[in-house]
């Protein structure tokens, strides 16, 4: 049963834009001047309950703003959505006794005071009973490991130790979806690890929905089983995990490195890096036979190492944004020659 | 997974799960202010040389007078001392509550289950409550040494005096959010409050109301600005149990109608919410 329904949603903002200089302020004053931004254009997907899914896009694609709309901030100018039978911009309050969320960079932890105190009054704030609240949080601590933060004051954390806790504290009142944006955003690579475990135990052991937005791509490989894909507020790409690593089959890369300097030029293929005993090869399996490759590099000298890799997840989800880029600047040219005559 | 996320989303709407809620958030935001005890030293000394300064300029004018429009020496210094507990205590809702809006933490609050006008106002009131218990006691202190006897003798008196102030913290709230919540429309509202802080200042605080002509002074009954703190300086310095209920009755009127405000302020622009990024 989907607990995220999105049909057509579609969100425009205007803003206010000034021009550089003293005169451009005093005719601002007089003649203000907007622009209208189409963050969200049509975006319709749904989300099964206990999916983890990713919701990537570069700056500005409009995910921000999605999750927004669906946790009930912003509401829509078109379309609907329905999170857990609810309307989120009408039902925002008994919606939000359903749903976590975490901005990566807003904190909902009080600065000064420790977790503890801010663990309190989100138990009042979500009605648990005090036993229950005892419960889940003991339970939240240990499996978060956050028991020596607990009594510390939240401006004294690590960003680490805070993110930990900012996700404990989300999971209180035991939501059954949770929307993360951007909850490893400036996170070393251990805490990104130990952040991404958690989550995927989460997912393991309540069955929570998970959607989540981020821009680093380890994420979305260690703990989503599908990706959608939003470029300029359209939703561009919307398939599994699987379906969109076997867009990296077609392309593998090859790195060789010899025991002595050897002739690298193989035809049709040109090295993308190359020293005089090494080189990297990204090899297009529909045009490239990949075997034949591989003997003919075999062939050149005596190989010290040999390594063959799928293409990375990033580079393939750069290269949709680049696609989508590439079509939208051909549909806007053809629109701007059909005008012209 | 706990008991009550399985029956899903939805609240229990009973009182005392209201009364924890708000409750909760007015003791951690006052915790909030306690972590810094020295937060309060500014205030304490700002309005202590306050009274100080005012007592004396009240010392200098009425050299030679008994009264002025129907208060003397004394009544004027325990005036100012209550009339500026408000005013010190209640007066500055606006300043954190501009900056969650020009910060977008406003939109971020909103996924929470609370309600946002009731979660501010407690989280508001728990430091200010405090702010202001601390002011009373310097005022109480400061008054026996520079004005003379404290001017209510009864309990009833007390008591009426108490919920003045607490009245006038209120509608102080209800009045700051509704200009705060004013930028959902205009970028820039600080000149609204500006305004704000000169009306509440000559209706009342700096001041009582009748000092001011004729017209003037009844014009400004009219407005909420006196309730902010002519009506608790009043209760104080002129007891009149008649008047003291009036002007209660006055104070819960204007609150109720700057609650209601509020709500439909917050009704009308929480579509136009923006929040950055995205």
């Amino acid at each position: 049963m989907p607990v995220i329904t999105v049909e057509n949603l579609s969100k425009t903002f205007r803003t206010r834009v000034r021009s550089e200089g003293l005169g451009a302020s005093l005719r601002a004053l007089i003649r203000p001047e907007w622009r209208t931004v189409q963050a969200v254009r049509e975006v319709s997907f749904s989300v099964e309950e206990g999916e983890v899914v990713a919701f990537l896009g570069p700056n500005g694609a409009g995910k921000s703003t999605t999750i927004k709309m669906l946790t009930g901030i912003l509401t829509p100018d078109s379309g609907g959505a329905r999170v857990l039978g609810l309307e989120p911009s009408r039902d925002r309050t008994r919606l939000a006794m359903g749903i976590g969320a975490v901005f990566g960079q807003k904190s909902q932890l009080w600065f000064h005071l420790p977790p503890s105190d801010s663990f309190r009054l989100l138990g009042a704030i979500y009605e648990i009973p005090a036993p229950e609240l005892a419960r889940r949080r003991a339970e939240l601590v240990e499996r978060f490991g956050i028991g020596p933060y607990m009594d510390v004051p939240v401006r004294k954390l690590s960003l680490g130790e805070r993110i930990r806790c900012e996700i404990a504290a989300s999971l209180l009142h035991a939501p059954r979806v949770l929307f993360l944006d951007e909850p490893t955003i400036g996170l070393d690579v251990v805490v990104k690890r130990e952040i991404r475990a958690l989550l995927a135990d989460l997912r393991a052991r309540e069955g929570v929905t998970i959607f989540l937005t981020s821009h680093d791509i380890g994420d979305i490989e260690k703990i989503c089983k599908r990706a959608i894909i939003i470029h300029h507020g359209a939703v561009v790409v919307d398939e599994s995990m699987k379906t969109l690593k076997h867009r990296a089959l077609a392309r593998k890369y090859i790195g060789v490195k010899y025991a002595a300097p050897a002739d690298l030029e193989l035809p049709g293929l040109a090295p993308v890096k190359r020293t005089e005993d090494a080189a990297s090869f990204v090899v297009d399996t529909r045009k490239h036979n990949l075997q034949e490759v591989i003997r003919a590099l075999v062939d050149r000298g005596e190989v010290l190492d040999l390594t063959v890799e799928d293409e990375p997840l990033e580079d393939i989800i750069a290269e949709v944004f680049r696609g989508r880029s590439e079509e939208e600047a051909r549909g806007a040219a053809r629109a701007g020659g059909e005008a012209e005559s | 997974m706990i008991a009550h996320s399985l029956k899903g989303p939805g609240r229990t709407g009973k009182p005392s799960a209201a009364l924890r809620k708000y409750g909760t958030a007015g003791l951690v935001s006052l915790q909030s202010r306690m972590a810094y005890p020295a937060a309060f030293a500014g205030s304490l000394l700002t309005y202590g040389l306050f009274v100080f300064v005012f007592s004396r300029i009240w010392a200098a004018l009425y050299s030679g007078r008994a009264e002025i429009a129907g208060y003397d020496r004394t009544m004027m210094v325990w005036y100012f001392i209550v009339a500026e507990i408000p005013a010190f205590g209640f007066g500055r809702f606006y300043y954190s509550l501009a900056e969650d809006m020009k910060s977008g933490q406003v939109a971020y609050l909103l996924t929470r289950p609370y309600g946002f006008t009731a979660y501010h106002f407690s989280q508001a009131l728990g430091p200010a409550l405090a702010d202001c218990l601390v002011l009373a006691l310097e005022g109480i202190l400061l008054g026996l040494l520079l004005g003379g006897p404290f001017p209510l003798t009864t309990l009833t008196q007390g008591a009426a005096l108490v919920l003045s102030l607490l009245l006038a913290g209120c509608l102080q709230f209800f009045l700051q959010f509704a200009i705060a919540m004013t930028a959902f429309w205009i970028e820039e509202n600080a000149a609204f409050f500006w305004i704000y802080q000169k009306l509440a200042l000559i209706a009342g605080t700096f001041l009582p109301l009748e000092f001011l002509p004729g017209a003037a002074s009844a014009a400004a009954r009219w407005t909420p600005f006196p309730y902010l703190s002519w009506a608790p300086a009043r209760i104080a310095v002129a007891w009149d149990s008649r008047e003291a209920l009036l002007l209660l009755a006055a104070q819960a009127a204007w609150t109720a109608a700057a609650a209601l405000l509020c709500r439909a302020v917050f009704a009308a622009g929480r579509g136009k919410i923006t929040a950055n990024g995205g």
